[in-house]
């Protein structure tokens, strides 16, 4: 079923107006591979827990990579280490795909964009399991 | 922010700016996707009808910029939780609670970045090859951003700011 039939003639508008960078073949190839590379990079960020940096709140303190949760220090955030490690891994792989010729990042399939993120969710599921556990203790 | 308002008013407010932006993303997102799921045909008389018969390809850029702003806030905010909220909740023995927290925020980041291919898609959207993927990917986002808003929702009940 097509997404383009509708009557509004608003949307024939909108979309005559395209920006340089919608009709830009590298832009296509970028961020369709950052956007399938993405929820990879994330779930294996959080599974190899590979942060950039720690940043502990109660304190205010930046690490560089992983930093346990110790006493002095208070609990740790590592979800913005791992946004970063997931940006900067798309990011590359979407920059190298922009590298290749067309006729390469023309056969990415593009049911892969949300495909992908659908099949990440069981790995989070389980990337929680301590909470689960927790849960079933009571 | 010392002296004028407290510490609780200060992140209130915040979490209230962070559910305004959801709201406005929610609508956006929702409208789309009745849009690409059940395209109206002509405009009509019900209101159901009508909300289908959104021009959808405008909602694209507004969608992205409301789920990276609703996005930033809630980093903002992230902080004060880990300390003010989620500790009491594992105190409280509240594990669910805190793990659909979790869930929430992996959720985020996921959906944060099918952004780029999201935006590329709608702004082609005259171009029958990416009906599909544009279809699949503004279903996916409008279901993660349900989810997101009703585990935020339910979390703030559990324990808000101040409580």
């Amino acid at each position: 079923m097509s997404t383009t039939a509708t009557t509004n003639p608003a949307t024939a508008r909108a979309t005559a107006r395209r920006s340089p960078l919608a009709a830009s073949g590298k832009f296509k190839a970028f961020a369709s591979t950052f956007s399938i590379t993405g929820p990879i990079a994330y779930c294996l960020s959080v599974y190899l827990n590979w942060p950039v940096f720690t940043y502990f709140p109660a304190t205010g303190r930046f690490v560089w990579g992983y930093g346990a949760m110790q006493a002095s220090t208070g609990p740790n955030m590592l979800w913005y280490g791992w946004l970063l490690t997931t940006f900067f891994t798309a990011g590359v792989l979407g920059l190298i795909a922009v590298m290749l010729p067309e006729r390469v990042t023309n056969k990415i399939p593009l049911f892969l964009v949300w495909l992908v993120p659908i099949l990440s969710i069981p790995y989070v599921i389980y990337s929680l399991m301590f909470w689960w556990r927790l849960a079933m203790r009571g | 922010m010392s002296g004028l308002i407290s510490d609780n008013a200060f992140w209130t407010i915040w979490l209230l700016i962070h559910l305004l932006l959801a709201v406005g993303l929610l609508g956006a997102l929702t409208h789309q996707a009745m849009a690409v799921a059940l395209p109206a045909r002509q405009t009509a008389g019900g209101i159901v009808a009508r909300f289908r018969s959104v021009s959808a390809p405008t909602y694209a850029t507004a969608v992205c910029v409301l789920w990276v702003l609703t996005f930033l806030v809630g980093s903002y905010i992230y902080p004060s939780y880990r300390i003010n909220i989620r500790i009491p909740l594992e105190q409280g023995h509240y594990f669910k609670t805190g793990g659909f927290f979790d869930f929430k925020e992996h959720i985020a980041a996921i959906g944060l970045v099918l952004l780029p291919a999201y935006w590329f898609f709608w702004k082609n959207a005259q171009n029958p090859e990416y009906d599909n993927a544009r279809k699949g990917v503004t279903l996916v986002l409008a279901a993660m951003c349900w989810f997101l808003f009703i585990v935020g929702h339910v979390l703030n009940n559990t324990r808000g700011f101040g409580s």
